[in-house]
């Protein structure tokens, strides 16, 4: 709702004549941070833990990778692991499966410093199916609705994937149920950014998210949707001030053809 | 309680007895052609060295002095002096009736006119704002705005680019009083923030004081900018008007009956939805985009000693795509005044006031619609005694109370929205204050205005109040009954200001004030947004306090034609609001755990010189200051240039008068850029870029700086008919002033990222056409 805001008020500066070019500003270089990201599903599978480092703005977008760190992931019914660095940069484990309602443990020993997370994968909330509604107004061609029905009791958190054909969207897509407990979701996710034509394959993936993933998606939203007055790193769930997150959530996937 | 108030404040007086035989001369200023009363002339006796008197709020003025022959001398600003012989053999009442100089344009040296005043006046960092000459001042989209005007003052910035916000001394948005008619006005934008909410033709008269005002305001830290509503002139009925790009305004005026009472109707329009009319696109001809504002005021003189007011004002903006979104906000006051005469020494008027600011969004679709509404209302009551009790002393006192309830939200569902109504509980709480202050004329070369503010305020029930832990997780709760107390903070603010003459045309200026501040706003955006959300002092958010010290030099040039005044400020202050990283704003009932507490100091030089007569006139200001917040989770604790800070910042301001019926008018501005985050490095998460960001405000954005020139043709003026045309443009030579700059991947190489400005206004010309019959 405020994105439509946002959107309103910002295609208003365009009626009153905003100018946009692209200039040069001289930032500050900065020693290299890490970023860990790590993922761990209800999908039967391998699972993995990226790890990479930042670089100055001025430079390209290749992020080099932190190689030859120990990685190990446990859960709260006893099951350790230590990940495979299968390719530089990213470890691999395949021996803990993902389970709704466990709590999961991210140790990362890298360049002599040691990050630690834990993320609960919430339970599963039953993911119906996706629903097209024609928008006749200002915005894309459809909305959709990601069918499924909040459980009763506050707390739930949810972040949708979209994929149009094989892109994943930039967007980022969050819900809580502060203000739909125990509904049937009815709130499209908002993209403005993609168009959708005739023949397009659209899948959503819903996961259900803990409250420090939510979080961090939040305060990661606000920032790069420009209207923050004062942007900021979003809210880290990982130790020592390492960039990024570690995320135990639920997957489920749907599809749509654009008619 | 009133009544030993009273008693208490005049055994504190009792040491100005009074042996010699003394009279008293009182009486109302007002405007001969109008019958407006007329708000800070000055009233001399040529015979009695620093003896004098201004005009009060109401117009009213008091001189008690010896038995004796004098020559009186009454004189303001645009208005022809006015000087009569009096025999003072009994205490005498005299109203005043003074002509303007319009119609003696040439007449360019005014005898014995008190031009003099900024040297001798104590008050400090205080300024007065001539409506007429703000009038012909070039803005945008030639919508004549103070607002815009106050923003060329030294110490005063601008919010933005066009914008009407402004930043006083440092301090931000929200510590800024602004008071209309003595109602509060909780959000002065219009248009997400591009017009003000005052309609300059209502406007009578506008002070604004720059952190150290006198004791009878209080409840902001920054500063006061009380503006006066004209009352209507009580000769005659008139009808006035104009027409620009933006908006058309029209005013009715005259007597109830005549000489005693007055009223005025003052209405302003935008129209830019009529052109969203004529669009082929059928959304864009659904939308709506406008604001009104309505200005009422009446005023009845029931007998000698008895005079009422009435005033309100209703402003409203809508903003709107029809069958799908739409937000409207807007702000209501009214205010009730009676004056008072007790005795021809004893002014008193007590004030009921009103003030309410709301906002409502709607998000409409065809099955189901759901609305989010806010409000904060504020219920006040003002009772105030001046006493004239000799030429070297005017005591004011008085008490003031203020009921506060905020409705930080309210969502409204229709079924199958998919949307739980909620209310968040409403806030209440209530702020009282008592107040004294003397003007002291010690001796002919100082003079000393110094008072005392004690306020109070007291979060109240009913509600849940919640405590929290470390990480802002909600720890505890207590249930409070309705009217119960949750907690009480009392602040002693002393204010004092002292002028010490020099010699003719010079003075020594210093002032100390505290102000003490119960309602705050969190921002957490970019320009100020109609959403953003007041929350009152409670247990966890602490009352910020503000203390401010400030010297000045002042000294006039050319027998006072030209001022010029330094003034330097230090400004220290407590408990100051910042949202968290992340903080959840919309709906959280938990809002008080998402903030973080900090200090803030700000410090300055501003430098003014003014020429006030003369067929050119106008007047360069410079500041040199710095603003700064220490919060212990931003920056790492150390000390960070708030976002309103600008180094340096320059306004010239220009009108001269080329023929009697032709004036230009020129303005250029020059600012450091606000403090700014930008990002510092940059990564990837999830296959996407995201930016690093190291320290808030750690950058800088470009330098700002605008021309803007006008033209103002009155046409023929007849008895019955006179009107104007005014051709401006802004941004007169088209610079391209950053309004943002934000960073994105190239699109044309997405291995790169780029940082894009963009700028709003460039070389925007208007036209309007006022008149009055």
């Amino acid at each position: 709702m405020k994105k439509i805001i946002i959107l309103f008020s910002g295609s208003l500066l365009v009626l009153l004549s905003a100018c946009t070019k692209v200039i040069d500003i001289d930032l500050n270089s900065k020693d290299p941070r890490i970023v860990i990201e790590g993922n761990i599903t209800d999908v039967p599978g391998r699972y993995a833990v990226n790890i990479t480092q930042t670089v100055n703005f001025s430079e390209t977008n290749s992020f080099p990778a932190v190689s030859g760190a120990v990685v190990t992931v446990a859960d709260d019914a006893g099951n350790t692991e230590s990940l495979v660095e299968v390719y530089p940069g990213n470890y691999q484990g395949t021996v803990i499966q993902g389970v709704p309602g466990r709590t999961y443990y991210l140790t990362v020993v890298a360049n002599g410093k040691t990050y630690t997370s834990q993320s609960k994968m919430p339970l599963t909330v039953q993911y119906d199916s996706l629903l097209l509604v024609p928008n006749t107004a200002f915005g894309p061609a459809y909305y959709i609705i990601p069918l499924f029905t909040d459980p009763a009791g506050l707390g739930n958190r949810y972040r949708c994937i979209e994929t149009i054909n094989t892109t994943q969207v930039k967007e980022l897509f969050l819900f809580e149920d502060q203000l739909t407990d125990g509904l049937m979701n009815g709130q499209p996710i908002l993209n403005f950014s993609d168009s959708l034509l005739t023949g397009d394959s659209v899948s959503v993936e819903l996961q259900c998210i803990d409250k420090p993933t939510y979080l961090y998606f939040f305060s990661l939203l606000q920032t790069v949707s420009g209207q923050s007055g004062a942007p900021a790193n979003p809210v880290s769930n990982i130790s020592n001030d390492a960039l990024g997150y570690f995320s135990a959530h639920t997957s489920q996937r749907k599809y749509v053809i654009i008619p | 309680m009133k009544n030993s108030f009273l008693i208490a404040f005049f055994l504190f007086i009792g040491h100005w007895s009074f042996a010699q035989q003394k009279y008293t001369l009182s009486g109302t200023v007002k405007d001969k052609k109008t019958g407006e009363i007329l708000i800070g002339t000055v009233i001399r006796i040529s015979e009695l060295k620093n003896t004098g008197a201004a005009s009060n709020e109401y117009g009213f003025y008091s001189i008690t002095i010896p038995e004796g022959d004098y020559t009186i001398v009454v004189s303001m600003l645009g208005y022809k002096s006015v000087t009569e012989k009096l025999a003072l053999h009994q205490d005498i009442k005299k109203d005043i009736f003074m002509g303007d100089t319009a119609k003696s344009m040439d007449e360019v040296v005014i005898t014995d006119e008190r031009k003099d005043a900024n040297v001798t006046d104590p008050q400090m960092g205080a300024q007065k704002l001539d409506i007429k000459e703000a009038n012909k001042i070039p803005v945008l989209f030639g919508e004549k705005d103070i607002l815009k005007t106050i923003q060329l003052l030294p110490g005063i910035k601008s919010g933005g680019d066009g914008g009407s916000g402004f930043f006083v001394r440092g301090g931000a948005a929200d510590q800024n009083l602004i008071l209309l008619d003595e109602a509060p006005v909780y959000n002065a934008s219009h248009l997400l923030g591009f017009f003000s909410t005052f309609n300059s033709d209502a406007i009578k008269d506008v002070t604004v004081y720059k952190g150290n005002a006198p004791a009878q305001y209080g409840g902001r830290l920054s500063s006061v900018l009380d503006i006066k509503m004209n009352d209507g002139n009580n000769q005659r009925y008139h009808i006035g008007g104009g027409i620009g790009l933006i908006s058309s305004k029209l005013n009715f005026e005259g007597p109830i009956v005549k000489n005693k009472g007055s009223f005025i109707i003052t209405g302003r329009r935008t129209y830019a939805d009529v052109f969203l009319k004529l669009s082929p696109n059928e959304t864009i001809k659904k939308s709506s985009l406008y604001f009104y504002d309505l200005n009422l005021k009446a005023n009845y003189q029931l007998n000698e000693k008895n005079r009422i007011f009435l005033s309100g004002y209703f402003g409203r903006d809508k903003l709107g795509l029809q069958g799908a979104f739409g937000i409207d906000w807007g702000n209501a006051t009214g205010t009730f005044r009676w004056n008072h005469f007790i005795n021809d020494r004893l002014f008193s008027n007590t004030s009921l006031i009103f003030s309410n600011y709301s906002y409502k969004i709607s998000i409409d679709a065809e099955d189901a619609s759901f609305n989010i509404t806010s409000k904060i209302r504020d219920y006040n009551v003002k009772h105030e005694y001046q006493f004239f009790a000799n030429p070297k002393n005017n005591i004011r006192f008085g008490i003031n109370s203020i009921y506060h309830t905020v409705t930080p939200g309210q969502i409204t569902a229709s079924e199958g929205s998919g949307i739980n109504p909620i209310k968040l509980q409403d806030r209440f709480g209530l702020e009282n204050a008592a107040y004294a202050s003397d003007q002291w004329s010690v001796t002919e070369r100082v003079n000393v205005t110094f008072g005392v503010r004690v306020s109070s305020f007291s979060a109240l029930g009913k509600g849940d109040f919640y405590s929290f832990d470390e990480e802002g997780n909600p720890s505890d709760t207590t249930s409070y009954a309705s009217g119960k107390i949750v907690k009480t903070y009392i602040n002693v603010e002393p204010r004092i200001s002292a002028g010490f003459i020099l010699d003719s045309s010079s003075s020594i200026k210093i002032s100390y004030a505290r102000n003490a501040q119960n309602l705050h706003l969190l921002s957490n955006s970019v320009s100020t947004s109609p959403t953003d959300l007041w929350v009152m002092s409670s247990a966890i958010i602490k009352p910020e306090i503000a203390d401010q010290y400030a010297i000045g030099y002042y000294r006039n040039f050319r027998d006072n034609t030209i001022e010029f005044s330094a003034e330097i400020y230090y400004k220290s202050m407590q408990n100051q609001v910042d949202y968290k990283n992340g903080a959840n704003t919309q709906a959280n009932e938990l809002i008080e755990g998402e903030l973080l507490f900090g200090k803030g100091r700000a410090y300055g030089v501003e430098l003014f010189v003014k020429k006030k007569y003369g067929k050119l006139t106008g007047w360069v200001g410079y500041t040199l200051s710095k603003s700064e917040r220490q919060i212990a989770e931003v920056n790492e604790g150390s000390w960070y240039p708030v976002k309103q800070d600008r180094t340096h910042d320059i306004s010239i301001v220009a009108m001269y008068q080329i023929v009697p019926k032709v004036s230009i008018a020129a303005t250029w501005v020059f600012n450091t850029g606000s403090a700014v985050t930008f990002p510092s490095g940059k990564y990837m998460v999830d296959g996407q870029v995201i930016f690093l960001y190291t320290e808030r405000n750690g950058y800088r954005m470009p330098a700002y700086h605008r021309m803007d020139i006008g033209l103002t043709w009155d046409n023929k003026k007849t008895e019955k008919f006179e009107s104007s045309w005014n051709f401006s443009v802004y941004n007169l030579y088209g610079r391209e002033n950053a309004y943002t700059i934000t960073f994105r991947q190239d699109p044309n190489d997405s291995s790169k990222t780029q940082a894009v400005q963009t700028s709003l206004f460039k070389f925007i010309p208007s036209v309007s056409y006022n008149f009055r019959f």
